[in-house]
């Protein structure tokens, strides 16, 4: 594997889990057993009620994009070789929001509320990203 | 401390620009005696000091937090010194602190000082500490976010829901360098942008061109505040802090519920404006400070200027700008005074006391009596709203 460069995510012992699960291509959302929230991102206890009593259930791994930018310059040397490339925020079937990239298609063919599902980008040993792409039907 | 118990005596201020000759503490030295001067007080009735703290420039603000201003100063009447640190979010903190101080006897005159000189930090540190500030290093940072990158998906999403033009996005920054074209503290002084050179210019972060985007700048400030009481006897022109409003809207840019601060927004400047006693119509000038020009148009929604969507026309029929009927962020907000990190704030503050005391040359706005200011920090943690009067209604 080319070394890879860009940075990795600083993982917290309550996210432990999230990064497990992406690492066997599994997206896995915290929930909260007392009060059923569903929690994005992962916190040490539910973000609504402070119940410890959390676990994690696997997201289905469809949703829509809320928004994305194709980003065309003004980053870091570690990402220029990437560009253009989509940031996104994909809204999961779930409820739950979060930030990604899509991939697997042309910068100008992503739009907002298009169907999206989760892809895994095993970018070193230990992390995967779940990325996103557009639903091929 | 309730309306109008607080006022603005005195300010100092270096232009914007990039200056890597003009040191720190040069500038410290100069804006804090230049707001002395202007207040016509001695330097020994300073009795506290809150330093708005500069971001990314770590030894400097060492220096500030531990205690280095007064003594450089010589300010042998200073009985405390501190630095508040809420990003872009500071200078409106430290108003709230010096408040306390005073209200509370110890100190009957503050110093709220500011510096950043982003010039002479090498080019990796200004990368390193913008590439995670306000960005989180877990859910965010490594899918390559950036500060352009997340306000362009607000400014995306905003487009798609109002149906907003390219042009009409553009328009702000015409309007807000307008503005700074008057300004011989901006960088961007007698220097207009036409429509064409903003949608012209490379694009950064779809729907963001680079003019679209922030430029960072070296400036600093400083004010000096008291108790209204007292600044009636120190000067003829004292500016009242009339009312204050704050909203929470969340670190992280991903997750926040209130997308666009609208709701955020709204709420803060009804609080601040009802403890002034006063209707967003009783206001001369929306001292927004936004960031992101486009901000400008949410802003001016969530204040309850114009409809959702109706901002954009707005702004590009002038309404804003220099002579319009409604003037927004008349030193152009951070486009038009360049990005000094926490101190646009503390620029709009001083704006605010220029255009109260009839000080604001080619930018007056005639007869002004009162102004909403607005800041907020990281990529949009909270919105804090001020409103500032001539005399106390």
């Amino acid at each position: 594997m080319k070394e890879y460069k860009k940075p990795l995510p600083e993982i917290q012992p309550w996210s432990k889990k999230f990064w497990e699960g992406a690492k066997q291509h599994k997206l896995l959302i915290q929930e909260c057993r007392d009060c059923g929230a569903k929690i994005f991102y992962p916190r040490k206890v539910c973000s609504e009620c402070w119940s410890p009593n959390l676990f994690w259930s696997e997201a289905s791994g469809k949703g829509k994009i809320f928004s994305y930018s194709v980003t065309m310059a003004g980053v870091e040397d570690k990402f220029v070789e990437d560009l253009p490339f989509v940031l996104a925020l994909v809204d999961l079937e779930e409820g739950v929001r979060m930030m990604t990239n899509i991939v697997n298609c042309k910068p100008d063919e992503v739009s907002i509320g298009m169907d999206v599902e989760v892809v895994f980008e095993d970018v070193t040993e230990d992390i995967t990203l779940p990325k996103w792409r557009p639903v091929t039907r | 401390m309730s309306k109008g118990k607080l006022a603005i005596i005195g300010v100092g201020e270096v232009p914007t620009g990039k200056y890597p000759e003009r040191r720190r503490w040069d500038i410290l030295y100069d804006v804090c005696m230049q707001a002395t001067r202007d207040a016509g007080i001695d330097k020994k009735d300073i009795e506290g000091v809150i330093a708005v703290a500069p971001q990314a420039q770590p030894r400097l603000t060492s220096e500030i937090s531990f205690g280095k201003i007064p003594e450089e100063l010589g300010l042998s009447g200073c009985k405390d010194v501190c630095m508040c640190n809420a990003g872009g979010a500071s200078t409106t903190n430290c108003l709230r602190l010096a408040e306390q101080w005073i209200e509370s006897g110890l100190a009957k005159i503050v110093l709220i000082p500011h510096v950043t000189v982003h010039s002479t930090i090498p080019v990796q540190d200004v990368i390193n500490f913008f590439a995670t500030a306000g960005i989180d290093t877990q859910w965010e940072y490594p899918f390559g976010a950036t500060f352009n990158g997340m306000l362009a998906m607000v400014a995306q999403r905003y487009m798609y829901e109002t149906g907003t033009t390219a042009e009409e996005m553009a328009s702000t920054v015409v309007a807000l360098r307008k503005w700074a074209t008057l300004d011989p503290n901006s960088m961007f002084y007698q220097k207009p942008v036409t429509l064409e050179d903003v949608l012209s210019s490379r694009m950064v972060s779809t729907p963001l061109h680079s003019r679209e985007c922030n430029v960072l700048a070296d400036g600093g400030g400083a004010m000096l505040v008291t108790s209204a009481e007292m600044a009636k006897d120190i000067t003829d022109t004292p500016v009242y802090k009339l009312g204050h409003g704050g909203r929470y809207d969340g670190a992280c840019n991903t997750i926040r519920k209130d997308f666009f601060m609208r709701e955020g927004w709204q709420d803060a400047a009804r609080d601040a404006l009802n403890e002034a006693g006063l209707d967003k119509d009783d206001i001369d000038i929306f001292e927004f400070y936004v960031a992101y020009p486009f901000n400008q148009l949410i802003a001016l929604e969530a204040v309850g200027i114009t409809e959702p969507g109706e901002s954009g026309k707005f702004v590009m029929e002038g309404h804003t700008s220099p002579g319009g009927k409604c003037p927004c962020s008349t030193i152009g907000d951070a486009c038009g005074r360049g990005h000094t990190g926490s101190g646009v704030s503390m620029a709009n503050y001083i704006e605010c006391f220029r255009q109260l005391t009839g000080k604001a040359g080619e930018r007056q706005v005639p007869d002004c009596k009162y102004i909403l200011a607005t800041a907020a920090g990281g990529s949009g943690m909270n919105t804090l709203m001020t409103v500032w009067g001539r005399d106390i209604p």
